[in-house]
This record gives structure tokens, sequence and C-alpha cells, in this order.
């Protein structure tokens, strides 16, 4: 029996052709992202310009394409390293004794008191914004989540025969961790993957908004998005294709994180 | 369930002191100097040297924790090395602010998820189920700041029915400062209200599922009325946890959304206070944010307790 | 024990949402009422970090002070022209270093202490004394203040001075009374036709009509000077009618919304901006002139313009706007010539090499920037932009640790040439014979400083020590039926006393 949903097809699909753009992008775009042409600045979209051009005259579409490039290096990095930090660390609470595994989760809490937007700006403010203070800020923020659905998941692995088997015949936790926990709780890690993904978008956004974000000139949803602003009154359509692509790049994660769990298992619950 | 507050207690304090050396630590490594900053350009050297040692800069990092703690806990957050202005009451001002937005906001989004997320279970494998939950699937996906420049340029600026910016205190003028907090509130909560809604409905498939829920059926009770005598408190304990976890999130994400609509919140005090480098605002204004989440947490477990018999019982 | 701020915190915040006690935020502005009490309320970017322009550097301060809580002994007038304020009348010896003052004598403090040349005295002295920000050197050059009678004061310069005089109608002219100078930075005390009112921190500053003032009261009782950081908030602020004017318009892309709207003028005139692509002299690649001018010809100005300020703005081709005396059109010194650019380029050996462009974080540094970088890539250098946190970063790295290439800012303040290319300013521009016309330009008559002062400009547009992108416009959008509003933007203040509502 299959267990194909419409969340996975269409989660599945929009990332596919997010990272198909993104690929793309780097053999070929309509144009030079960054090339300033102030003769053809503010045009509508026509056959020559899909999507018009900006103030500056730099071709919409190419900074699209190219701009996917950025949001998913920053989810990449972002989720990367929460998972990194945030497996282990889930595993570990798992498997420690009750008063450590108390302080590891106690810790765990107190990093959800720094919101990523927050870190991000602090990072941005110490190190200077750019595209990898952001992701590593985002990504920081993002270990939390990461680290207690791992270790709801690796709690119930450890519940299971082969596991209580093992450890009655004395094996060593880290083995145990790596044969048994972690191949169980991968499924647990890519749904979160998944969620955190279209988290770090948003956040990216956000922070681009704020200028805490990828500096100029190098493409970002996020920061077209806040030069539409200017533009509001007499060229909506700017902040129409960033909006729509942000929204979309969001949906398609959230859908194949929705999607990943209802297929790996219907019954496991939400644990954000 | 004494033993359980105690302890809950307990790490409270423990998690603010931590926090407050990560805050105070995470400030002391800031490069740019506040006197500096705070002086301009061209000041000279003995200038800027003298205004750190007016603001205790030249002192050890330690005596400087240790004298900024000391003043948070009888209250006293300081003065602005900027604006040579006391730090309590513009932080205090602020706040009020923020808070009435965030908490506007989460009344919104608890108004828009319950009943939808409850629909939304109650009918999943129904097309209305499936088309409400693409709806919010979307309304997660779109950014608060972009909602709320889409709201400005609907109803204040092409319909001119709300105002499109600015806040007005309620003691001022409660008309104004209602009209101007509609916009804000609807772009925060709209999109926190959809994040809500999926948790709404994840909560009330589980409680659909269980076995209590088909006794009651069983024993008669309309669907309805069974789901909310019996699946409603079970329900509301995941949502609970979620609003608390969503309140630091909040909390911050009121910034952007406090940057569109020219709100003089907490999240605006921040990003000032970084921008000037006045470094003691900065400190003050995180520490105040995280004790808040923290706080909210603590209570959010307190609640959770009191809400799942099962937790009182016994060791964990 | 819990922690005295985290409970407090709680329990207003739990009792104020259902009382409402203390004011937070800002008030909003009522509009034309027939009667005696109008009100304005002016949108304005920059929010000062203090009210106390002694010791706080920034445009903002004085902006919104200078000339409306506090008066100087003499001010500009609409074309330039140094006119009396707090000085009646004043002569000049002939040997022009001998100034003699005839105060007013009507004129009070708004703590209702007397003006008096006692008063004058102390606020020379205390430049030179109490001020720590750099434009205090501009009174390094007075020997004494002597009050001789309290409306006759006299002020001996150590050596003549053109520049002098035109320096006290800015803001190190303020008068200050002597009883009134504790409480600067939050409770500033003048003689001026608006006394300060309120502050409210991050949102808006309210200056109350003096009713005892010395000269023409103004118009409106109230005025109300809101800061917005965001420009399309600005926008829209006028939009909705929570202000009347937007005092310094950001998003010049967004004024076709006004201009094709009757409820609204638009002004557009000239200020003191000049917005520099600033070259750090002192490293090796700018020593080269060829190197200089290439760079300043590779640049097509009238595009950059039209690119990243929606082509509001004059073209300027040296650090003069045009309504100092000395102006003159230099923009064909340095005429755009990509071809000419590249030969320069290699004929100078600095084909490929890389330049490395820091920018504050300012909307219009960013928007051309990317201009910049572009036009001068096209022509065979590499550009890379960074962005430094602007002030914090930016004043370190490049203003005082002179840590860059190239930079863009606008340069605001009045006459500000000799300030911003020496040798020990951070554009590092080290030549003799610019500080010889400098000083000849001060120390010599109307006419000769007029004619050195040309001199100046000219050598630094031939020197390419910089270049320069254009001069910010003023543009200032407002209801249609206020009056008053200025044209040029040529002082430091932003002039209240003179706007009405017709």
């Amino acid at each position: 029996m299959r267990r194909l949903n419409p969340s996975l097809v269409v989660g599945g699909l929009i990332v596919a052709i997010i990272v198909l753009t993104a690929l793309v992008s780097f053999i070929w775009t309509p144009y030079d992202a960054t090339l300033v042409d102030p003769a053809v600045r503010l045009a509508k979209p026509s056959w020559s310009h899909w999507f018009g051009t900006d103030k500056f005259g730099r071709d919409v579409l190419s900074q699209i394409m190219v701009g996917s490039r950025t949001t998913l290096f920053v989810g990449l990095v972002a989720v990367g390293v929460a998972a990194v930090i945030g497996v282990p660390l889930g595993i570990l609470a798992a498997m420690s004794r009750r008063w450590s595994s108390e302080v590891i989760m106690r810790a765990n809490d107190l990093l959800l008191a720094f919101p990523a937007l927050l870190l991000a700006i602090m990072f941005g403010a110490v190190f200077g914004a750019s595209t990898l203070t952001a992701m590593v800020a985002i990504g920081i923020a993002t270990v939390p989540s990461f680290a207690r659905v791992i270790r709801s998941g690796a709690l119930q692995v450890m519940r299971t025969e082969y596991v209580l088997a093992a450890r009655a015949a004395g094996r060593q936790p880290l083995p145990i961790a790596v044969r048994h926990v972690l191949p169980n709780v991968t499924s647990l890690i890519t749904v979160q993957a998944s969620v955190s993904f279209a988290i770090a978008v948003l956040a990216e956004a956000a922070l681009s908004f704020l200028g805490y974000g990828t500096p100029p000139p190098t493409p970002s949803w996020g920061r077209m998005l806040q030069e539409s602003q200017e533009f509001l009154f007499s060229a909506p359509r700017l902040a129409v294709f960033p909006g729509l692509a942000i929204a979309i790049a969001v949906l398609g994660f959230n859908l194949l994180g929705d999607g990943l769990r209802d297929r790996f298992d219907p019954k496991l619950e939400d644990r954000r | 369930m004494v033993l359980r507050l105690i302890e809950r207690t307990a790490v409270l304090l423990v998690s603010l002191a931590v926090s407050s050396v990560l805050v105070f630590a995470f400030m002391a490594v800031l490069p740019g100097d506040p006197a500096r900053v705070a002086l301009g350009v061209n000041a000279s050297d003995e200038a800027v040297a003298e205004l750190r040692r007016q603001f205790g800069l030249d002192r050890s990092l330690s005596t400087q924790y240790f004298d900024w703690l000391g003043g948070l806990l009888q209250g006293d957050f300081g003065t602005s090395y900027v604006s040579k202005a006391a730090i309590g009451p513009q932080i205090f001002d602020r706040f009020q602010v923020t808070l009435w937005l965030v908490v506007v906001a989460m009344v919104v989004a608890l108004v828009i998820a319950a009943p939808a997320g409850t629909v939304m279970a109650a009918r999943h494998r129904r097309l209305s189920g499936l088309a409400l939950s693409a709806l919010s699937q979307v309304g997660v996906a779109v950014p608060a700041f972009l909602a709320g420049i889409l709201l400005i340029m609907l109803f204040a600026v092409k319909l001119g029915w709300l105002p499109a910016n600015g806040w007005t205190p309620p003691a001022e003028d409660p008309g104004m400062f209602l009209r101007q907090l509609i916009l804000p509130a609807l772009s925060l909560g709209l999109v926190q209200g959809a994040v809500l809604t999926r948790y709404v409905r994840s909560a009330v498939l589980d409680v659909l599922r269980e076995d209590y829920l088909r006794t009651a059926r069983a024993k008669g009770l309309r669907p309805f009325p069974a789901l909310w005598r019996h699946g409603l408190r079970n329900a509301a304990v995941p949502v609970v946890t979620v609003l608390g976890l969503q309140l630091a999130t909040l909390l911050i994400g009121a910034v952007v959304v406090e940057r569109v609509f020219v709100i003089p919140g907490l999240g605006s005090l921040l990003l000032d206070g970084v921008s000037n480098r006045d470094l003691l605002l900065v400190q003050d204004v995180v520490m105040v944010l995280v004790i808040a989440v923290l706080v909210v947490n603590f209570l959010v477990d307190l609640l959770y307790v009191a809400l799942d018999p099962r937790l009182r019982v016994g060791s964990r | 024990m819990k922690s005295y701020p985290t409970r407090a915190v709680a329990l207003a915040a739990a009792g104020l949402l259902a009382l409402t006690a203390c004011s937070a935020g800002s008030g909003s502005s009522s509009n034309s009422s027939p009667g005696a009490d109008q009100a304005l309320s002016i949108g304005l970017v920059a929010e000062p970090a203090s009210l106390d322009f002694t010791t706080t550097d920034g445009a903002a301060i004085p902006q919104a002070l200078l000339g409306n809580v506090y008066n100087g002994l003499v001010k500009q007038d609409e074309t330039g022209k140094i006119v009396p304020d707090l000085a009646k009348s004043w002569t000049v010896s002939p040997d022009r270093k001998l100034y003699t003052f005839t105060l007013v004598d009507n004129a009070k403090f708004t703590n209702g202490a007397a003006f008096t040349s006692a008063d004058a005295v102390f606020s020379i002295d205390r430049v030179k004394k109490n001020w720590t920000t750099s434009l205090k050197a501009a009174m390094d050059v007075v020997q004494t203040a002597k009050a001789v009678s309290p409306t006759e004061l006299q002020v001996t310069l150590s050596k003549p001075s053109n520049d002098w005089l035109f320096r006290m109608t800015t803001r190190i002219g303020a008068m200050f009374s002597q009883t009134g100078v504790d409480k600067l930075a939050t409770d500033p005390v003048g003689t001026g036709p608006y006394k300060f009112g309120t502050w409210k921190r991050g949102d808006s500053i309210v200056l109350q009509r003096n009713d005892d003032y010395w000269g023409t009261k103004p118009f409106f009782n109230q005025v109300t000077l809101k800061y917005f950081k965001d420009p399309t908030a600005l926008n829209n602020a006028l939009l909705t009618g929570t202000i009347n004017v937007i005092g310094t318009v950001q998003a010049p892309e967004a004024l076709s919304q006004f201009t094709s709207n009757d409820k609204y003028q638009v002004i557009e005139g000239t200020t003191n901006g000049e917005v520099l692509l600033s070259f750090n002299n002192s490293q090796p690649v700018f020593k080269d002139i060829r190197v200089r001018q290439a760079i300043r010809q590779a640049i097509d100005h009238k595009a950059l313009l039209d690119t990243c300020f929606a082509g509001r703005g004059k073209l300027i081709g040296s650090m003069v706007p045009p309504t100092d005396p000395w102006y003159e059109d230099l923009t064909s010194v340095a005429p755009y010539d990509q071809a000419k650019a590249k030969a320069a380029l290699q004929a100078a050996g600095a084909t490929g090499k890389t330049l490395r462009l820091r920018l504050p974080t300012l909307p219009y540094a960013t928007s051309c920037g990317q201009v910049v970088k572009s036009q001068l890539e096209q022509v065979g250098l590499k550009v890379t932009i960074d962005q430094l946190e602007f002030p914090a970063a930016w004043l370190t790295t490049v203003l005082k640790n002179a840590d860059y290439d190239m930079s863009i800012i606008a340069h605001v303040e009045p006459r500000d040439l000799g300030a911003v290319f020496n040798a020990k300013y951070y554009t590092r521009y080290d030549d003799p014979t610019l500080q010889g016309l400098l000083a000849a330009a001060d120390a010599g008559d109307e006419a000769t400083q007029v004619s050195e002062m040309k001199k100046a400009a000219r050598r630094i547009s031939e020197q390419a020590a910089a270049d320069w992108l254009f001069l910010l416009p003023n543009l200032v959008v407002a209801d249609k039926n206020l009056t008053g509003l200025p044209q040029n933007a040529i002082t430091e203040s932003f002039d209240l006393s003179r706007l009405a509502r017709s």
C-alpha cells in the first residue's frame, strides 16, 4: 500500500523545482543578475524580461533564480548547524542518566529564549551582517526543536527490543547510539529538517527586511522584498515576485515535511 | 506536586542566572566602542577615555557584570550611554506597547485557530477540511511583514479605513489606539493563527482517535458535545505548550511589524540600541525579553501540570 | 527571592492591560482647527541621539533645536546672507580682528533669565572649554570675548577670519543661558521662538510656542517632530494625515504619488549634502592621479542619479553647493568617458586591481554603491562591496581607522570643503596647495575669499581627491495649505518659525 499523500507530492514537487532552479542558475540565467542597466530600469514584464526589471535595470527573473541559491544555502547551513548540534544532543539526552538528561534539556530550553531573529541581529552587529552570520544564528536558534524531537524519538527507540537486548548484553552506549538509535531517528530528522528549512527561509526574509541579512549585490528574496517597498505605489509587481517566491518556498518545505511525517508514521505526534 | 513546583522554580532561577551571564558575555564581545559612538565622529581620544571612565567601562568584566546584575535586581536598569536618559522607564514604556501587540495578536490567532483547527480535524478527510488545510499552509508561508505591507496597501492607503502607522496609548485616545492596533495585530495574528491552526488540528485529531471519545460517542453523545466536553481539555494541553513556545518568537517577531507600522515597541528599541552601540540598553532589553520568555514558559509548565492530571501523580 | 524588575514588569503588564496609566508612545497630531491654537506635525528620518549637540555629533539635533529653541547672534536668511538674530547689528574693525556686536535687550531664556552679553561670553567660552565635538575647532580663532555692557559684546580674533562669522550662524553660535546648561541632553534652554516640550524616545519631540519670545511669534503653537525609520511608513503617514509635512523625502521613487495629488505640494531645492564617493588617498592605488581621474570618468553620473535617487538632485563637480557664494559648475572637469577611463587605467597599470567599497547601511549608499560597482567593473576594475553598520561600525572602521579604499556618504555640514579634504580626516588628502588656498580665503577680504575658494574647489576637482556623485536635493512634501517652507536647505536647522497655514 503506497503512502503517497498530496502533501508529499506537492511539497516534493515544489522543493524539486526550487532546487532545479538553483542548479540551473549556476549554468544559465536570462541575464547577469547583478548587471546594472539604467536604460531599462523599472520595465514591466515583457518577452525580453519575463518578470520585468528593478530600479537598477536588473532582470527580476534572473534575480529570483540566483536568489533561490541564497535561500537554499541559508536553509541548508541553518538546518545543518541545527542538526549537527541538535541530533547528538537529543540522543545524548535520551541515553544519559536522569540528572544529566535533565540538565541538557534545561539548557536546551534556555536556548529557546533566544529566538532566531534576536540572535541574528546580535551576531550581525558583532560580526557584520552577512549570509553566514544569519545562517549560523538561525541554525543555533533551531537547535532546541531538533534536540527535543530527536530526544523523544530516541527515547522510543531505546524501549525497543533490539536496544534493550543490546544493553542487557552490555554493549557500550556509543555503538548503540550509532547502530540502533541513529538509523531509527533519521525519519524524524528528515521531517524536522524540512520544517526547519521553511522557518529558516522565513527568518532570512525577515532579517533581510530589517537589513541584517544578505548584503547587496548578492540577490536575496528577502532583500528584494525590502527594496520593493519604495515602489509599492508605482510598481507593486516588484513586491509580488519575491513575495510569491518566499511564500511558495516555505509552503513547499512545510508540505514536504508534513507529507514525510504522514508517510513515515501517521501516528507520529507533532512535538515542535 | 509541591516538589515539582519547587523544582520548576529552582530551574527558572538558574536559567535566569545563566542567561544573564550569557547576555553580558555576548555584549562584552561586541566590537565598536560605545563611548566613541556616543561622542561622535571626531571626538578626541581623551574625551573618549574620560567617557569610558564615566560609564565604568574601564573596570574588570566581572565587576561590571556584578554591578549590572545588582542593579537589575534592585530594579535599576542604568542610564543610556547615548541618550543619557534612564533606561528603566524606556523599557517599561516600550514593553507595554509590545505586550499589547503580542497579546492581541495571540488572541486573534486563537480566535482563528480554535474553530478552524477543530473543523479541519473533524472533517480532515473531506474536501472542506483539505481546503482549509491548504489555506492554513499558505497562511504559514507568508511572512508577517509582507502581510503587514499588503494590509496597509489595502486598508490604509487604498481604502483609507484605518491609519497606516503610528501608536497612541490607550489612555490618551482609546478610539485611535484601537484603530491603530487593528492592522499590526492582524498581521501578526493571521500568520500566527495559521501556525496555531495546524497544532490545534493535530491535537484534536489525536484526541479524536482516543478511546475515551469513542466511549463517549458509544454512550450516546453527539460528536460535537463529545469533542467539546472530553476532547478539548486534552487538546488544550499541547496547544497551550505551543503558545508559550511561540511567545518568544512573537516577542521578537513583532520587531518587523513594529518597523512596518512604526510602533515604538521593545523590538525597535533593541534595533536602535544595537545600531547606536547603546550597550547597556541592548543588554537590558535582551535580558527583559529573555526573562519574559522564561517566566511565561514557567507559567505554561505549571498550567500543563494543572491541565493534565496524569502528570501530577507519582514520578515523572 | 524574585527579582524586582521581573515582578514589576509582570505586574505592570497585567495591571496596565486592564487599567491605563502613564502615557507611553506618541501623541497623534491634530490637524487644522480654526482658532488660536494651531498644531503641526513634521515627519523626519534621523532621530537625535540626545538633545545636547555640544557633546554629541550628528545633524539631527541642530535640525530640531537650532533656530527653534536656540538663537545665535547671527543667522542665515533664505539667500544665505548673514543677517542679525540676537545681535541687532555689528561692526568689524579695519584689521578685521575685532567684532563689536550690539545685542537686543528684550530676549529672555525659557528659564526666566534675561539674555545679556554675559551669556554670549559664557557660550563662546564654553565652546572652547566644554564642547567635545570636532566642530568646536571653529571657535579656536577667538582670542577673547568681552561683555562691555549688557547689550554690547566684543569678540577679538587672533587673526582675521571670514569663516568665523559664518560659523556663528551654525550650532557653535547657539546662545546658552549661564544658568541653563545642567541638563542639556534632556532639557534644553534657549531664547528661541519655541521651547522644548517633551521627548518620547523612538517616536517624537514636541515643541511648544514660546509666548515670551522677543521676536515675531510663530504661527503654530505646537510642533511635533515625528521620527520614522522606514521611508514608506513616512510616506504613508502623510497620506493618512498623521503628519502634515515630510521634512526629508527618503524614498524619492515614491514621490509620484504626491506630485499627481493636488492635496499636496512638492518642493525640490538644494541642500548642503554632497554625496561623496570618497577615496582613501593614502592607499597606494590612489597615489596615481590617473587612477583617481579614471574612476571619476568611468561613472555616468546622470544614469547613477536616475537609478539610485529617481533623478532628483543636482550633479556637482566639487564640494560646493549652488547656494555658496563661490559656486561654479565644475561638472565638466571629469566628464563621463568610459574609453578614456579604460585607457588611463591601463596606462597606470591599474587594470584588474581590486578596490574595497565599504558602504554604510544607508539606503542611498547601498543603492549608489551597486551602480558604482557595475560601472567601475565595465572599465576593468574589480570592486568588492561590504556593508558596515551605520553609525557604529562605519564610524569606527572608515572614519576613524580609514580602513577602506572607497566609501559613499553624504557630507551635510555647510562649507565643509576644508573639513573633509585634509590629511587628518578619513579622506587622508594631503595637499599643501589646497591648504594654502584655504588659508588665503579665510584671511582675505570678501572678494579674495570668493576667488580663493573657487580655486580651492577647482583644485580638489582637478586633483580628483574624491568623486562627487550628486548633491542631495531638498525634497519636502507637505499639505497644500502650508506656507513658509524653504526652497533650499542651506542651514543646519529646520526653521519652524516661518511656517504657517493659509
